[in-house]
């Protein structure tokens, strides 16, 4: 047996999902299983024990699918990444389609109709794709309690508690912005592995060429997903011109790119952030 | 032990698992379906790939007991003698080296061409990135893969 022992549930609500996720001693939660079952696999191989239980959202339907109200995008915990790169919804909704490009980049087709999109949010490995988009973006994200109480919290504050929760996470949610416009890039880490050295998310709006509420993700791999508040705060000053790249590169919070990394990952980080000033210029 | 139904190739098997099996276990050890290969065990090379619900997704990172619907393997896809299109299109290609990473790529194959059965090069390569082929045929795959989808798109 390549996994050690364990117990399987598998509820068939999110509210029976929820109970069990708080009364379950020793338990981890099965989404996609692309993360879960790989780590176990290891951790046995080392002779390491894991989680007795296993927590499995495969038969809760109530959190699976993308849903639009005119207003909002709704992103269900156990979409999967390539549903949701299908969805139709994504298509005209300003700077949403940029949900798209992030899934379009993510791992390969297997893996992507298998992973979901709230393993990749909830798994607490500092370099998922997931975090830095939904900061930008400004989702909310929402969990159950045993009790059947909602919490929503940012995205933002969620990977400030080191991704974190003691609910369950059901779904996302993020405003529809048609002003806006967004960007994204990500760097693998080897040719072999696909795991993200790094990834980033800039979201704006502009107006006659100047930026407007401009939020940046950015994903470094080492901590978990944050904004960089100088880089904001110099772009909303902005106006958008083919200089702007490479002016933006002396407003960086720089213990976000350059600490505890090599020059080749701080010199990426640069180059990613360039072209994704730049892309934004000519929207 | 607990009681698992799982459904492969349109033939309902009753298995008494202790849980802690991947699909991938099941299939060859159990139910002595070998056709689906066990190389990396870690998600990355693809050769355990197999299709549920018309999707390629990979056996050795998915839970025997966690699976709820019908599982379709390289045996599940020819009738009776008559080769599925793309397994008749990797032969007459000369598709196969080794032959290791094949049954892996045709079901990601099969998988495409069910959905999109007359796709780009590009989007070949891109939906076949999760199966590696250690003797670099991909080529002759794709060429493969692109016949079996006219034939596919005429019947």
């Amino acid at each position: 047996m390549l996994l050690n022992p364990l117990t399987l549930h598998l509820p068939k609500t999110s509210l029976e999902a929820a109970k069990l996720f708080k009364e379950l001693e020793d338990s981890k939660v099965l989404a996609g299983g692309t993360f879960l079952l790989n780590s176990m696999k290891l951790l046995k191989t080392k002779g390491t024990r894991t989680a007795r239980n296993v927590l499995s959202l495969a038969r809760v339907d109530e959190l699976k699918g993308v849903s639009f109200d005119g207003d909002t995008l709704t992103i269900k915990a156990m979409t999967r990444i390539n549903e949701l790169f299908d969805s139709p919804l994504l298509g005209d909704k300003g700077h949403l389609n940029i949900l798209h490009t992030v899934c379009r980049n993510i791992s390969t087709n297997p893996i992507r109709n298998m992973a979901t999109v709230g393993g990749n949010l909830t798994c607490r490995y500092t370099w998922t794709e997931m975090g830095a988009v939904m900061i930008a973006l400004d989702a909310q994200m929402h969990f159950l309690g045993p009790d059947g109480k909602e919490d929503v919290m940012p995205a933002e504050d969620f990977f400030k508690n080191a991704a974190r929760s003691e609910k369950l996470f059901t779904h996302v949610t993020i405003k529809a912005q048609k002003e806006a416009v967004a960007a994204y890039r990500r760097v693998k880490k080897t040719i072999h592995v696909d795991i993200p050295s790094l990834a980033i998310c800039l979201k704006t709006e502009i107006k006659g060429k100047q930026w407007y509420n401009t939020r940046v993700g950015i994903n470094n791999g080492l901590a978990f997903a944050q904004r960089d508040p100088a880089l904001e705060a110099f772009l909303d000053k902005s106006v958008s011109s083919p200089d702007l790249g490479k002016q933006a590169l002396e407003h960086l919070t720089t213990a976000i790119y350059d600490t505890r990394t090599t020059e080749y990952k701080q010199h990426m980080f640069r180059v990613s952030l360039r072209s994704a000033i730049e892309e934004i210029c000519q929207k | 032990m607990s009681e698992v139904k799982l459904t492969v190739n349109k033939k309902e098997h009753i298995l008494n698992l202790k849980g802690n099996e991947t699909l991938l276990e099941v299939l060859r050890d159990h139910l002595s379906m070998t056709g689906t290969k066990t190389a990396c065990q870690e998600s990355e090379c693809g050769t355990c790939t197999v299709m549920i619900n018309g999707k390629a997704i990979l056996s050795c990172i998915t839970l025997a007991a966690n699976v709820q619907d019908e599982v379709t393997t390289i045996e599940g896809l020819a009738k009776g003698d008559i080769l599925h299109p793309v397994q008749q299109a990797f032969i007459e290609y000369g598709s196969v080296q080794c032959g290791f990473c094949i049954p892996g790529m045709i079901m990601s194959s099969v998988a495409l061409l069910e959905k999109n059965p007359h796709p780009t090069q590009e989007e070949i390569e891109y939906v076949l990135d999760g199966n590696i082929c250690r003797c670099a045929g991909y080529p002759k795959i794709f060429e493969a893969v692109i016949e079996a989808g006219k034939k596919m798109k005429k019947n």
